[in-house]
């Protein structure tokens, strides 16, 4: 692999936004999605920019992800594909929740790239919109050391946070790089052509970059292994399970934020689940002595991992939307190890790859069924 | 336009005082008190269940139907918090049929005036239900639930035995003139009374006087609950320049709201807690509604850049047009907000605004039409030339 | 809003350029306001129509969407062509007392007394959207609003949400 490296000397931001520049200058690129710090300076948002002028003050890799970029990119290409070519720079788990819901023909990736960085974890979002000021110089410093305080959770144990199963066309290192330096590499055919085309030349050896990469991976794996561990012993049970969700207040709002959960209408809040016959509620009161309203959470939660934890992609999103703080990413980015474990299947790894359950093999799985 | 009845809030108000009934002391804290009259209710048979806020774990609580006498322990229906509005949960109750069997529902006035709104909405029905309520002081912020709730629980009733506004409250409380209910059967006065050791009932309808019925109790003259109630009125209004001040027309416009919802991640969490925005499918979470990509050329051309997911101020000032005839003021929505938005206070004052226009207070009055769905022949002539 | 056909239409006809005029960004050159019109189908609508019959001078400045009562015009069809970009919105149907379906109108009113109040509380330009009522035999009634509209939104000046990327 080989790459070429870009003076950071304004940070990451501005070096990558140089580059952004001469890609749409090139001519390969019209537009780019890229998070753009708002006028009033407290958050990110995510604009699709044509006018190069507006390029100045994108903010490739933010301190914070408010919307999941793979959100941004469906409600572009939700009712279909887009004619101008548009580069998507996004954070590792927003390419794969963008693949996956590509599978799922919420989002069309037809004219579409994506380049991504290498990405230390994402900040809370009610922490950062806050206190911008304080927050932009901590996560200054977890740039520069690759750990830190107020990262979500499951970033804290993420181990796609580089390149590699993640289809992109461009990717931007950082981890290990001197400082004041970044390296861009073009990592699918496309991407060298367009690095070509705007003149940036990729002959340099990354190999350095790469093993700093390993190094951070193994570091991450063990903090999930740990957590992992931890949690089989939190979640394990009804009981458990129970107080992990005890202060979850049902708003939904993790399925919302969700950029796996893509249904309009969602079975949980559809009138089979919240539209009873009064005399159904009282019978199912009367069961227990009493039935919480609005009822259903366990099912609620339990339902959502069933649904989606096999292309759940542990970017934390939902965990970040609750306003309870209940736990919720973690204990399905948990589940969601688990049964894509049983598939050998990682979620945005590639487009070629079906959902596990929207396929089969004839002769699988036998220990499944009554032995 | 103008209605009949009083035009505020308060002189409503008035008047529901003079029709309250009766009034007596129970020597219990509300909760005891509320407890022991649900239980020998449920003992008499007059009701088949309880709707109450519920504690549920050790920091948790929710609403709960309760059939089994047993679980009232559970019950905490004066503590400050508000998970869900309760006008909305009991409209998924009685939204398909009424309850066949009375239930006791407690709620707060903002969730009895939501729950009179979804009536006039045909989103619930009132049959069988008995309405307790109370003078409320307010809830605090629902997290505080696992932040430090006894501390905050001490001041907070300090407040309401003067007639004093809380600071940790929600901030739509802190400013809401509306906490003596309309249209409860029963009506506890916590507002300007000792709450740690008695509880005053007042009992408004000859509904409630009929459950009431074989109990027996001592009526006693309103004491000094009105001083208390006119002081947290005073106090609530002082309150307004500081909580709707940021929201000034000259402080909007244009770049005011781009500013403040410029954090808004389009989760619709607002909505979906809001009592009053009550469609089971949202317009604004409709394909209709969703961006055609047909479209990109022109919006890249004018603005030189889009945001996405796209329609973030139309999804707000949107909703503004659709439920500010209705709002209650819960304050829901602030709540769930995980971006800090302070949307409750800015819908609170144009409901404010817009109710006042038609002399209207939502869900004062479950007979009362929504303005919007009713017309007078001869009014508003300055609007249309 | 089951049906949403009106705001369909609108999103094309308001966002599509039309031949000859300059977009904003590109500093288009005299300021031609674009006026989005909701017109009932039995009084304005018919008015619009004989005023083109009868070949009445008025500026071309109002795109026309046919409703079939004022009263259909959701507050949410003005502000999503306000939020488009159009520089004025009207609606306009049948004067009180003759509506067609007896009482459209007067709800009509009502729900632009909120939409104005929303508007004006909000610090937007409430001058940008106007209702009048305009009846089938009123050509020239017709053609005196859009000109005097189209001059008031000419003195405003283009709608600033036309330009707007943090919408």
């Amino acid at each position: 692999m080989t790459g070429a490296t870009i003076q950071a000397k304004n940070g990451v931001n501005g070096a990558v936004s140089a580059v952004l520049k001469s890609l749409k200058d090139s001519g390969c690129v019209d537009a780019v999605l890229v998070p753009t710090r708002v006028k009033s300076g407290e958050t990110f948002v995510y604009l699709l920019i044509r006018n190069p002028k507006m390029l100045d003050s994108c903010a490739p890799l933010p301190p914070v992800m408010p919307v999941q970029g793979a959100r941004a990119l469906q409600s572009l290409t939700r009712h279909g594909k887009v004619e101008q070519t548009v580069l998507c720079v996004m954070r590792p788990c927003e390419v794969r929740a963008s693949i996956e819901l590509a599978k799922r023909r919420q989002v069309d990736l037809e004219n579409v790239l994506f380049m991504s960085l290498d990405c230390p974890g994402a900040l809370r979002t009610r922490d950062y919109v806050n206190d911008p000021e304080a927050l932009d110089k901590r996560y200054q410093g977890i740039l520069n050391n690759w750990e830190g305080d107020g990262l979500r959770p499951t970033c804290e144990t993420c181990v796609h946070f580089s390149c590699e199963d993640v289809p992109v066309d461009l990717h931007v290192g950082l981890v290990g790089t001197k400082e004041e330096e970044a390296v861009i590499i073009g990592v699918s055919k496309r991407g060298e052509e367009l690095l070509d085309k705007a003149g940036i030349e990729c002959s340099e050896d990354v190999s350095a970059w790469q093993v700093e990469v390993e190094k951070a991976r193994d570091k991450k794996a063990g903090n999930r292994s740990k957590v992992v561990s931890e949690l089989k012993d939190k979640a394990a049970g009804m009981d458990n399970l129970g107080l992990l969700f005890a202060d979850c207040i049902n708003c939904h709002n993790c399925m919302r934020v969700c950029p796996i959960c893509y249904c309009r209408q969602c079975f949980f809040d559809s009138s089979d689940q919240v539209r009873l016959r009064a005399e159904d509620y009282f019978a199912k009161a009367q069961a227990r002595g009493g039935i919480r309203f609005p009822g259903d959470m366990m099912q609620f939660h339990l339902g959502r991992i069933y649904h989606m934890g096999l292309s759940c992609v542990g970017c934390g999103a939902c965990e970040d939307g609750c306003p309870m703080d209940v736990p919720v990413s973690q204990v399905f980015a948990f589940a969601g190890d688990e049964v894509q474990k049983t598939f050998d299947y990682v979620p945005g790894r590639s487009t070629d790859e079906p959902i596990p359950t929207l396929t089969y093999e004839e002769d699988e799985l036998h220990e499944y069924e009554d032995a | 336009m103008h209605n009949a009845r009083g035009t505020t809030h308060e002189a409503y108000c008035v008047e529901r005082e003079a029709l309250s009934m009766k009034q007596f002391q129970v020597p219990r804290p509300p909760d005891d008190a509320l407890r022991d009259m649900l239980a020998s209710l449920m003992d008499k048979g007059k009701v088949g269940g309880v709707f109450a806020l519920a504690q549920t774990g050790e920091n948790s609580y929710s609403y709960a139907l309760i059939t089994d006498k047993k679980l009232l322990d559970h019950i905490v229906p004066t503590l400050p918090l508000m998970p869900a509005n309760a006008g909305k949960m009991v409209s998924r109750l009685t939204m398909l049929e009424p309850v066949k069997t009375p239930i006791a529902v407690i709620m707060r006035p903002c969730e009895l005036r939501a729950l009179f709104e979804l009536v006039k909405l045909e989103q619930a029905r009132l049959d069988n239900l008995l309405f307790i309520s109370y003078t409320c002081g307010g809830v605090l912020e629902m997290k505080t639930a696992k932040d430090g709730l006894q501390l905050k629980l001490e001041e907070y009733w300090k407040q309401v035995k003067t007639g004093g506004v809380s600071e940790d409250m929600r901030d739509s409380c802190r400013v809401c003139e509306n906490f003596v209910p309309t249209g409860a059967d029963i009506t506890l006065t916590l507002v300007g009374n000792d709450n740690g050791k008695q509880t005053t009932v007042q009992v408004n309808s000859e509904k409630g006087e009929e459950f009431l019925a074989g109990l027996s109790y001592e009526l006693t003259e309103a004491g000094p609950e009105l001083e208390a109630l006119d002081s947290m009125r005073k106090k609530r209004a002082e309150q307004k320049p500081d909580v709707f001040g940021q929201f000034a027309a000259e402080e909007l416009g244009m770049a005011g709201l781009t500013a403040l919802f410029g954090r808004c991640i389009g989760c619709h969490a607002c909505g979906r807690a809001c009592p009053v925005c009550y469609c089971s499918s949202c317009h604004f979470e409709a394909a209709e509604n969703e961006f055609d990509p047909s479209t990109l050329e022109t919006e890249l051309t004018n603005r030189g850049a889009l945001r996405l997911p796209t329609g973030t101020l139309y999804y707000q000032i949107g909703r503004l047009f659709h439920v500010s005839i209705s709002c209650v003021g819960c304050g829901m929505c602030s709540d769930v907000c995980p971006v800090d938005i302070p949307v409750a206070s800015l819908f609170a004052k144009l409901a404010g605004s817009v109710q006042g226009m038609f002399g209207y207070v939502s869900g004062r009055d479950a007979e009362e039409k929504i303005p919007t769905s009713t017309f007078e022949m001869e009014e508003l002539e300055e609007i249309g030339a | 809003m089951a049906d949403d056909g009106a705001a369909r239409q609108l999103d094309k006809e308001i966002l599509s350029p039309k031949p000859g005029i300059q977009s904003p960004a590109e500093g288009g050159g005299d300021f031609q306001p674009r006026i989005v019109g909701f017109l009932c189908n039995w009084c304005s609508y018919a008015g619009a129509d004989l005023a083109g019959v009868t070949r009445l001078k008025m500026p071309p400045s109002m795109v026309a969407i046919r409703v079939m009562c004022s009263s259909r015009v959701d507050p949410l069809f003005v502000l999503k062509a306000f939020l488009a970009g159009a520089d004025g919105v009207l609606v306009a149907g049948c004067h009180p007392g003759d509506c067609h379906y007896q009482t459209g109108n007067y709800y009509t009113r009502r729900r632009f007394a909120l939409t104005l109040k929303v508007l004006e509380e909000l610090g937007l330009e409430a001058n940008r959207v106007r209702l009048s009522w305009v009846s089938a035999s009123e050509g020239g009634r017709f053609a005196e609003v859009v000109t005097e509209f189209t001059e008031t939104i000419r003195k405003a000046g283009p709608n600033p949400a036309k330009t707007e990327v943090f919408l």
